[in-house]
């Protein structure tokens, strides 16, 4: 009596998901509004760059000449589903384009190319520190850089777009809010982030970040910068993301990197709580010669 | 000429960048340098940012020492093809690292083969898109 009773509330169950499961296969699901924004070449995105004084003037060049963007609905969403990671194309520099032995391709003000002239010398040396050493969330746009496990999630409202590593989530909101007034912007490690929808592709300016490195090897950032980003779908298994970096302190012009995300094909393969903590043997320190040490490395049997 | 002497030096110190480690530089290790052990594992640690492989391994001498192996975090083992029932404390196996500068007995881990069915894990491989 008891398995009867359990069968027919099976069946409602079944019956209830079918009707709540969306589209069948013969009723595809309508595609998103088509883009107006048109494909640029390298050449013509990185004079887009040049043509706008700051990240604020690009983005809102973009919104209208996409005339505000659309809604997304929710029957017609693009497809970001999947674990995604990035390809360590030439390592894990921020321009995956630099050529292979040379100086990353910002154009930097003095300044910041000293800068990074004494980190390269200091590394052939053997001393490097990456501030992201303790934990500290890698923040963006070096989040773009990071070689690990990625997920994507779009909903009408907001696109979340997960990294593993740290557990770092970038919320983007495309509900048509603006960013945060300036006279209440705190600087965070993934900053403010608002975004509209053209067709498939989704824009994004942030801005409110703090200062950072673009990647080991790499220039450093200053709290000024902002970035604009297009996401789209390039074919089933890669997401590319147009960047635009302005940064007025360190960077003479934008810098526009193309990154690429692809889609893992093990179908089991989940992301995991990013714990710091988890082993002693992994704390670090900066020495003073400026360079990374282990704190506690012990490997005693029992211990730690 | 100074500036293609500099231009020349920071080509040379850009190729001799090797991001091995993500999340802390590397510069700990002799990456230019092999360590190649048999030994038993004692404990697995995997952990973020990264997993220590703990080996004890026999001197000449006779003493055993236990060493540490470092490698990626669980998920990007995962994608080398790495599971956490692959090293139960016991098994055996040779692996090879690069070394620390310092002589601890610790090393980044390139490459294990487990005695037991001559099967090869590479770590480094879970980077890899595919």
């Amino acid at each position: 009596m008891i398995r009867g009773k359990n069968t027919i509330g099976l069946l409602g169950l079944a019956a209830l998901l079918t009707a709540c499961s969306g589209p069948t296969a013969d009723k595809a699901p309508p595609a998103p509004a088509a883009s107006v924004l048109p494909e640029w070449t390298r050449e013509q995105k990185v004079d887009l760059g040049r043509q706008h004084k700051t990240a604020e003037d690009l983005y809102k060049a973009l919104k209208d000449q996409a005339k505000g963007g659309q809604k997304l609905a929710w029957d017609a969403m693009p497809d970001w589903t999947g674990v995604y990671s990035r390809p360590p194309l030439n390592g894990f520099t921020f321009d995956p384009d630099q050529p292979q032995g040379s100086l990353p391709t910002a154009k930097l003000t003095p300044e910041y190319h000293e800068k990074l002239l004494k980190r390269v010398e200091d590394l052939k040396k053997g001393i490097e520190w990456d501030p992201i050493s303790a934990c500290r969330p890698p923040g963006h746009p070096r989040w773009l850089t990071e070689p690990f496990t990625r997920e994507f999630i779009v909903t009408p409202n907001q696109t979340w777009l997960i990294n593993e590593m740290v557990n770092d989530i970038r919320r983007i909101y495309t509900d048509g809010r603006g960013h945060i007034p300036e006279e209440d912007r705190i600087p965070i490690p993934n900053g403010d982030s608002i975004g509209f929808w053209d067709g498939s592709k989704l824009v994004i300016h942030t801005n409110q970040l703090q200062p950072g490195i673009y990647q080991r090897a790499n220039p450093d950032y200053t709290d000024q910068v902002e970035t604009v980003e297009i996401w789209q779908k390039t074919d089933d298994k890669t997401l590319g993301v147009d960047v635009w970096v302005y940064d007025p302190p360190a960077l003479t012009e934008a810098w526009y990197v193309h990154q690429t995300y692809g889609k893992l094909s093990d179908p089991d393969l989940r992301i995991r709580y990013w714990d710091c903590s988890e082993s002693s043997n992994n704390s670090v320190f900066q020495n003073k010669q400026g360079t990374t040490e282990f704190k506690n490395l012990n490997f005693e049997k029992g211990k730690p | 000429m100074k500036k293609a002497l500099l231009a020349a030096f920071i080509t040379f110190a850009l190729a001799a960048v090797t991001p091995s480690v993500a999340h802390h530089s590397s510069t700990m290790f002799d990456t230019t340098q092999t360590v190649t052990l048999e030994g038993v594992v004692t404990k697995w640690e995997l952990t973020n940012p990264h997993s220590w492989l703990h080996v004890e391994v026999k001197g000449k001498d006779g003493k055993t020492k236990v060493w540490g192996f470092e490698a990626e975090g669980p998920s990007t083992l995962a994608r080398s093809g790495i599971k956490p029932s692959d090293f139960k404390v016991g098994t055996k196996l040779t692996i090879s690292g690069n070394p620390m500068r310092d002589g601890q007995p610790a090393a980044i881990w390139t490459e294990a083969t487990r005695m037991s069915d001559g099967k090869k894990f590479n770590p480094r491989a879970g980077f890899a898109v595919k």
